[in-house]
């Protein structure tokens, strides 16, 4: 055992593949020296710490802007990637750029593959930093290999659309350099990468997503897959979490809230009543709107628990379809919902069906999200659904009040679907019922478990993965397989009919994924305890011959 | 470590100091059932009183009226002179009322200094925007808040666990954690149920000293218990319970000896011996 660890600074300046865990990060093992301030001064540090990552990306970024325009004008329009650099004879400053980025490329690889033969020789102490710190370097050595061996494949094989063959390698440039931009950042600030995991993951993820419309230029449709799916499912994920994994209020009608807000947004801006207001005013509308209903649905809910709870709030599901259906009030327009939807604009640009704006704006509305949300669960009021969570008598009698404990998590889960809707709404145009059926509060469901009940990054990532899933990988399945099949020298493949078998991948790839992790891909801390200790007090059930 | 504080008489109740806790006539009936028949007694300020009875009596149901976790069928349950009838819990606690349970009732996948945070909720300020965004007074509250939960875990030796979930705690520091949160509000009347269950002798010793400490404060406690040693070791005044009804109280030396008590737990035969003046055990 190494000194005990005083002064949180401290640990910022010595962790290193040899210095030992902050014990904060242990979950079952009682805790030892770290004096309990330490994750408040921690806390502390991490928006200084967030500031330099940023800083540091947008160099990053603005670095590789810049470097495909200058290798373009000085290597003949060759492919760059690293590998070519490296096999094919230096030509100009830029394939020279390249050729040290490659190089620093299989540097960091090789680095990487040693921090996992180290971990893998040190085990037995299971330590999450490591593993945390291992996950992102596997995600940017593999992220570069895959670059690195996607090339070839992606001048031939249409994978993400129809690409040619020059830009298939200006998109490999872009996808290398983002993997090796976040290897270089993981380990750059390694230490501050340990002791906040969590947001540099984040800063990470965002800033491959911002850059996700240059690395698919040449690919419309994933573009429009991130923004009409990825993006809305995964806000929506956010949204249930806070009612299903922060207040532990089972809820299977959340779709209502979605339609509550596209309809809203949808009639406040559109030919259907002559209403023409800005987009940027009317999300706040519908997400008020949205509130509201959170709360007046969520109202009949309160003195219901678990099952009974999931029905009542399954009926919601099932009126507000219905009724938008019914065109009630005359205000939704039957079953053709409402169409001509204007689209955003900003300082006099149109959004128009570009979807790349849309998906720009919506990863900004979820970083904020993501931001406001972790502050929330942080608070009086994160503590107050956490206490309603696990016992709710406990809570009441230590003061918390039930009624708006709950109403608060079923109006601000149901704004965050608000907001979801009005992006939908404004990006497709227009509206039906059909969009909002239980299949949705389903699926949404399924994402949040999935994805890590009670965690927002999980979640966040079950969304994309959920719709990763079903509005892209399902959708071209039949490709794929076909590809696949005359590669291998199966054209068989290709002649099956997969629009049969879909929904039955799909179930599969989620059984199969909530076997493999049960408690979600990235679990909350509680819920992963809570797994584990529930699997304890089993064995201890059938040591003691209860079961 | 005999708690040896001046009694008042149990006769002029007027005269005393004003009750902290009164209940006039309080009963409580679960469909057929009476669990708590018309039963009346005061807890004065600055006093610690045991509620002691068979299993079945009562007690718990009396604790859980006091805390408006069920409502009271009759009666009046006073508190400093309000009415707390009909008022929800969590009002009830910001009043002044705060309780354990009998079965630890912690927030289990909560850490401990959230525990105890959760238990200042009432008190707080804050609203969700503040809390959203962060603003100044809400990292301020939530600082101030923080350290005033990580002193109070301090306090009950419990700082190392600050960050482990109260589920992974010992159990006597369990115990020791619900005192914590229940105490943060700031509470005037604390009602612990069965804090000495499960504890071992050691750990008994342990929390008369944190009662006969936070007495001290001036804080009062009313306590339901089983183990007759602390009881009368700690108790000012006992007040006995059995099948719902008020069957004595008293100082405990009253309450010891009284045939009735004796008869309650013992059987009647019992009491018979008890007037040659056996120890009454628990």
């Amino acid at each position: 055992m190494p000194e005990p660890i005083v002064d949180p600074l401290a640990v910022t300046e010595t962790a290193g593949p040899t210095t030992e865990e902050p014990r904060r990060d242990d979950d079952l093992a009682p805790p030892d020296e770290l004096p309990a301030t330490a994750s408040e001064a921690a806390r502390e540090e991490s928006s200084v710490g967030f500031t330099a990552l940023v800083i540091a990306g947008l160099v990053f970024i603005v670095a590789g802007w810049l470097l495909p325009w200058f290798v373009e004008q000085t290597s003949n329009g060759i492919g760059f990637s690293a590998q070519d650099a490296v096999s094919s004879p230096p030509t100009g400053i830029g394939t020279f750029v390249v050729y040290l980025i490659g190089v620093a490329m299989v540097g960091l690889v090789a680095f990487a593959l040693y921090d996992l033969l180290n971990s893998i020789t040190h085990r037995g102490r299971p330590l999450r930093w490591w593993r945390r710190r291992t996950a992102l370097a596997i995600l940017g050595a593999v992220g570069t290999l895959v670059v690195w061996l996607l090339i070839g494949v992606l001048r031939e094989e249409p994978l993400f659309g129809n690409i040619s063959s020059f830009a298939a390698t200006d998109n490999a440039v872009w996808m290398t350099l983002t993997g090796f931009v976040v290897l270089a950042l993981t380990y750059g600030l390694r230490p501050w990468v340990v002791t906040h995991g969590e947001v540099a993951f984040g800063g990470v993820v965002f800033m491959i997503g911002a850059l996700m419309p240059f690395i698919f230029n040449q690919s419309t449709s994933f573009i429009e897959w991130g923004a009409s799916a990825a993006a809305i499912y995964t806000l929506l994920a956010l949204g249930l979490n806070i009612v299903v994994g922060f207040a532990g209020l089972l809820d299977l009608g959340y779709a209502a809230f979605f339609a509550i807000g596209a309809y809203t947004c949808g009639s406040l801006a559109s030919p259907v009543h002559g209403l023409h207001f800005p987009f940027w005013i009317v999300i706040f509308i519908g997400l008020a709107v949205a509130a509201l209903f959170g709360a007046v649905l969520g109202a009949p809910t309160l003195r219901l628990r678990g099952d009974y709870l999931a029905i009542v709030t399954l009926g919601f599901g099932e009126i507000i379809p219905d009724a938008a259906n019914n065109n009630l009030f005359n205000a939704t327009g039957g079953p053709e919902g409402i169409t001509g939807i204007d689209h955003p604009s900003i300082f006099g640009f149109n959004f128009g069906i570009d979807a790349k704006f849309y998906f720009w704006s919506l990863l900004i509305i979820i970083a904020i999200v993501l931001v406001l949300l972790r502050n929330i669960q942080r608070s009086r009021l994160g503590r107050a659904w956490a206490a309603i969570r696990e016992d709710e008598v406990a809570a009441a009698a230590t003061g918390v009040n039930p009624v708006t404990t709950k109403l608060l998590a079923f109006s601000i889960g149901a704004s965050i679907s608000g907001l979801a809707g009005a992006f939908f709404g404004a990006e497709l145009g227009s509206i039906t019922p059909d969009s909002f059926q239980f299949a949705v509060s389903v699926t949404v469901l399924s994402t949040v478990v999935l994805g890590g009940l009670g965690n927002n990054t999980g979640v966040a990532a079950g969304g994309i993965l959920v719709s990763f899933i079903i509005f892209w990988m399902l959708d071209h399945l039949q490709e794929w397989m076909g590809t696949f099949g005359l590669k291998f020298g199966l054209p068989a493949l290709g002649t099956i009919d997969y629009s049969r078998w879909v929904y039955i991948v799909y179930g599969a790839i989620l059984v199969g994924i909530m076997l493999l992790r049960p408690a979600g891909l990235l679990p909350s801390r509680a819920r992963k305890s809570e797994l584990q200790a529930g699997g304890q007090s089993e064995a201890l059930a059938v040591v003691q011959g209860v079961v | 470590m005999t708690v040896t504080a001046p009694v008042s008489p149990a006769e002029p109740l007027e005269a005393a100091p004003p009750p902290i806790l009164q209940l006039d006539r309080v009963s409580k009936r679960f469909g057929g059932l009476l669990a708590v028949n018309a039963v009346s007694f005061t807890v004065a300020t600055g006093e610690i009183v045991s509620m002691i009875g068979p299993n079945g009596a009562g007690k718990t149901t009396a604790f859980n009226m006091v805390t408006g976790l069920y409502p009271a069928t009759a009666g009046r349950i006073l508190f400093n002179g309000q009415s707390v009838v009909g008022m929800p819990p969590h009002r009830i606690a910001k009043l002044g009322i705060t309780r354990t349970f009998q079965n630890i009732r912690l927030f289990s996948f909560v850490t401990a200094v959230d525990n105890v945070m959760v238990g200042e909720h009432c008190k707080m300020h804050e609203n969700i925007f503040q809390s959203m965004f962060k603003t100044p007074h809400a990292r301020r509250e939530e600082r101030d808040v923080e350290l005033r939960a990580l002193a109070s875990l301090r306090e009950f030796g419990l700082e190392r666990y600050a960050d482990s979930y109260a589920r992974n705690l010992p159990y006597g520091l369990q115990r020791r954690l619900e005192i914590a949160r229940a105490l943060a509000s700031g509470p005037t009347l604390l009602l612990l149920d069965e804090p000495a269950a499960g504890l071992n002798s050691q750990e008994k010793v342990e929390l008369m000293q944190i009662i006969s400490d936070l007495r001290a404060k001036g804080l009062t406690i009313f306590l339901i218990e089983h183990d007759m040693r602390v009881v009368m070791e700690i108790s000012d005044r006992i007040v006995v319970l059995d099948h719902g009804e008020l069957i004595a109280q008293g100082l405990p030396v009253e309450v010891r000896n009284n045939p009735r008590v004796i008869e309650a737990y013992l059987g009647s035969g019992a009491a018979a011996q008890s007037e040659r003046g056996p120890q009454t055990t628990a």
